[in-house]
């Protein structure tokens, strides 16, 4: 691939761990969403859907931590509605136990997938924001180091 | 033959994952011997996933079918990824990208296995 240096790189550093915790739970996310929308949509369609939802999400948010660019604000967006959805939902299943009648990724705050999915969002936020902060400080020429790569 | 092999694949993965946190620990870049290992595992699961295919008929229940088959298809993607990353991204980070992935396959081909033996 011989395309130029992005100036907003989120690759580098602890950005390639997160594409790949990202890119299993997309995995995990979009397999496990197909096979419940394909086998046995009817026993809980909203708890399917909104795994589909965030099936796609993942998908989104893993390209735009590995793409960087111009898809740093993309990725912002798809981390944010993560982070709400993962709240959201995580305590409407508390809540309103009934709707859920089937896990998700995102119920019980993500508990079934170790709270990674709780967690994870966060965390691309705050790697987005640094890599952000570091291409304007590039900008500004003060960045001579882009941070630990 | 799902039995044997996928227990070997868990054994190469959790090795592949000591190795690569003592890699990043250590500050060593992804060489050789540690790709051979990546592959060991690669080869196995690609095998994993034509065995498995092959044996479907062993599985009764449709919907654990279906999850028996996402998993051996998400499977391969693991390891191929994160070697590929490892070698486009030289960072320690890389190796604990490749430690991290390591586990997951460790962890989903346990359970690919815990879903084949509950049928006997």
């Amino acid at each position: 691939m011989a395309e130029p240096r992005p100036d907003r790189r989120a690759l580098g550093g602890p950005g390639v761990l997160l594409v790949v915790v990202y890119g299993v739970l997309a995995l995990a996310a979009t397999g496990r969403s197909v096979l419940q929308i394909s086998e046995y949509f009817d026993r809980a369609p909203l708890a399917y859907l909104l795994s589909a939802v965030a099936a796609v999400v993942y998908v989104l948010a893993t390209w735009c931590l590995a793409r960087g660019g111009r898809w740093v604000r993309v990725g912002v967006v798809a981390c944010a509605v993560e982070l709400a959805g993962v709240l959201v939902v995580g305590t409407a299943s508390y809540v309103v136990p009934s709707a859920f009648p089937d896990k998700t990724v995102w119920s019980h705050f993500g508990q079934g997938y170790g709270f990674v999915p709780l967690v994870l969002p966060v965390l691309g936020l705050l790697w987005f924001r640094k890599v952000e902060h570091d291409a304007a400080a590039a900008e500004r020429g003060d960045g001579l180091a882009p941070g630990p790569r | 033959m799902i039995e044997p092999l996928t227990y070997a694949v868990v054994g190469l993965a959790a090795v592949l994952c000591v190795a690569a946190v003592w890699y990043a620990a250590r500050d060593r870049l992804i060489d050789d011997r540690l790709l051979v290992v990546a592959g060991l595992v690669e080869v196995g699961l690609v095998v994993l996933l034509v065995g498995g295919l092959l044996g479907l008929d062993h599985i009764g229940d449709t919907a654990e079918k279906a999850t028996f088959i996402a998993y051996l298809v998400s499977l391969p993607v693991i390891p191929a990824g994160t070697a590929f990353l490892a070698i486009k991204e030289k960072s320690r980070w890389a190796m604990g990208s490749i430690a991290v992935g390591a586990f997951a396959v460790a962890v989903m081909a346990a359970r690919l296995l815990q879903i084949w033996m509950s049928y006997g």
